[in-house]
């Protein structure tokens, strides 16, 4: 197929756009991020939603706001028009455009094999869990720290297994499973964190972004950007449940020490314990757990507990900033 | 200087050095490769410039209309293409546009377009088989449009206005053709 015709067609333009739509937000939003100073990660995820939500529907939303926009008196007019690149022949006979577009098919090959094949295979490995599942004995270190923690607490439950595994599961019947490794493992204290940290995922499913954000990322399959900015998402929502977890217990050392050992324990070919977790939200959250853990414990160590307000205006700015600038990038 | 002000400066500043990125980015193409999109001042330009021989123009376009058009653009790469604007006298609204594309290639919409088409039929056009579609454009207003083949072209020629004079413009097209 002519590289020309697709660019010149509808799916070829919501490709090429909504990739540089997306770059050009990212970049908007990690400015915005840095001129204010926003550290929260609860605000820093709601920014980045921006990355994966607009690029979405921009191009469709601009067509519809100007149809005119996709032809050649528009593009002559344009910030950037992207095709100017894309026609460029390399060494006068391969356009730039096939090299964007199987740019584009290495994106698609990552998003299949590093996170939708991890995701089925690991959701018909988690049949297995339930099987081998026991509650734990009144008294038990375990059970000492779940009391001392404060509100709704889910059920718990002990893996037999020495490695260090710990995760939750959410939906109608919420629970942590804690490996009878990291059990021996943890004192009281860094049990109580580390079960803080999962009870903050339970509590934040009632609220499920990370689907939806997962949902909207999957229909941006072909997009690196999308990809990156979802790690970066779902990184946050790690920070959000560290923050959790420090104002449930009021001791950010003991779940960095948890951290660390997850960290320290494990080689280099598989830096994070992986188990399997129904559901997925669970997976979701088992595929966090393997991103950036040194960078929480940094964080952790900087007392992350400080509040900030929710930054509404500089939000709306941010997203019109986005949504103009995009509107002349074709 | 307060804080709030301070961050506002700074992003203010920041996303300006995007945007001077981005033209500059949109600009580069067209030092590496000749033949990109780009506004040209007269035909005589886009012919001696780019190449082209045939450029469709009509010798007869009613008085309404400002000559010469409001704005050229053409192109060589990837095909050939050139869209002409014109206003009307009395406007600086684009009422006329003529375009030609290298076949088999179609320029998407531009911005003269017929968001609702009313009749659609063949018409002979100088022993060349066109097809006129009358119908309206945003606001209601009445617009036509009439293509063709013409020298390997496309030709496509959308007015707001009746089909009487856009007939006549491209009746004129193809008597004098390189015009």
């Amino acid at each position: 197929m002519d590289t020309a015709v697709f660019l010149n067609s509808y799916p070829g333009m919501y490709l090429v756009q909504s990739f540089f739509h997306s770059l050009i937000a990212a970049l908007v939003v990690d400015t915005a991020l840095q001129a204010w100073n926003i550290e929260g990660p609860v605000i820093r995820q709601r920014f980045r939603l921006i990355v994966i939500f607009i690029p979405l529907i921009s191009f469709p939303l601009y067509q519809l706001l100007n149809p005119a926009r996709s032809g050649l008196t528009f593009r002559l007019e344009a910030l950037l028009d992207v095709n100017r690149w894309l026609d460029i022949e390399v060494w006068g006979v391969v356009p730039v455009s096939l090299f964007f577009f199987l740019f584009l098919g290495f994106a698609t090959a990552v998003f299949l094999f590093q996170e939708m094949v991890p995701i089925v295979r690991h959701a018909f490995a988690s049949r297995d869990v339930a099987a081998e599942r026991t509650r734990p004995t009144p008294g038990s270190p375990v059970v000492r720290a779940l009391d001392a923690l404060p509100g709704e607490k889910p059920d718990v439950f002990i893996l037999d297994d020495d490695e260090l595994v710990l995760f939750s599961v959410t939906g109608r019947r919420p629970a942590v499973f804690l490996s009878s490794g990291l059990v021996r493992a943890l004192t009281v204290e860094q049990l109580r964190a580390a079960m803080a940290h999962e009870i903050g995922h339970i509590r934040r499913s009632r609220r499920p972004l990370l689907v939806v954000v997962f949902l909207l990322r999957v229909l941006m399959f072909f997009n690196p950007v999308a990809l990156m900015e979802f790690r970066r998402i779902v990184q946050e929502e790690e920070n959000i449940c560290d923050d959790v977890a420090v104002a449930m217990t009021g001791n950010s050392t003991a779940l960095a020490e948890v951290l660390e050992k997850f960290y320290y324990t494990d080689d280099e070919e598989n830096p994070v314990p992986m188990q399997d977790a129904p559901g997925l939200r669970g997976r979701l959250e088992e595929y966090s757990h393997t991103m950036l853990i040194e960078s929480r414990i940094s964080r952790l160590a900087a007392d992350p507990a400080q509040q900030e307000g929710r930054r509404l205006s500089v939000f709306f700015l941010t997203l019109a900033t986005v949504l103009f600038i995009n509107y002349f990038v074709v | 200087m307060s804080k709030k002000l301070l961050s506002l400066l700074v992003f203010g500043v920041l996303i300006t050095a995007l945007v001077a990125a981005l033209k500059l980015v949109n600009w580069v193409p067209s030092a590496l490769q000749e033949g990109a999109l780009r506004k040209y001042g007269s035909i005589d330009e886009v012919k001696a410039k780019l190449k082209i021989t045939d450029v469709f123009a009509p010798a007869y376009y009613p008085q309404c209309f400002s000559w010469p058009p409001s704005q050229i653009a053409a192109q060589t790469r990837p095909y050939t293409a050139v869209v002409m604007e014109f206003n009307r006298k009395d406007s600086r609204e684009a009422c006329l546009i003529i375009s030609q594309v290298a076949s088999p290639h179609v320029l998407p919409e531009e911005k003269i377009k017929l968001t609702r088409v009313a009749e659609s039929v063949r018409y002979q056009l100088r022993g060349r088989d066109a097809l006129l579609e009358v119908g309206v454009c945003e606001e209601n207003i009445m617009c036509s449009r009439i293509s063709w083949n013409e020298k390997g072209y496309r030709i496509s020629v959308a007015m707001k206005s009746a089909p009487v004079d856009l007939i006549r413009i491209a009746e004129s097209m193809t008597a004098r053709p390189g015009k």
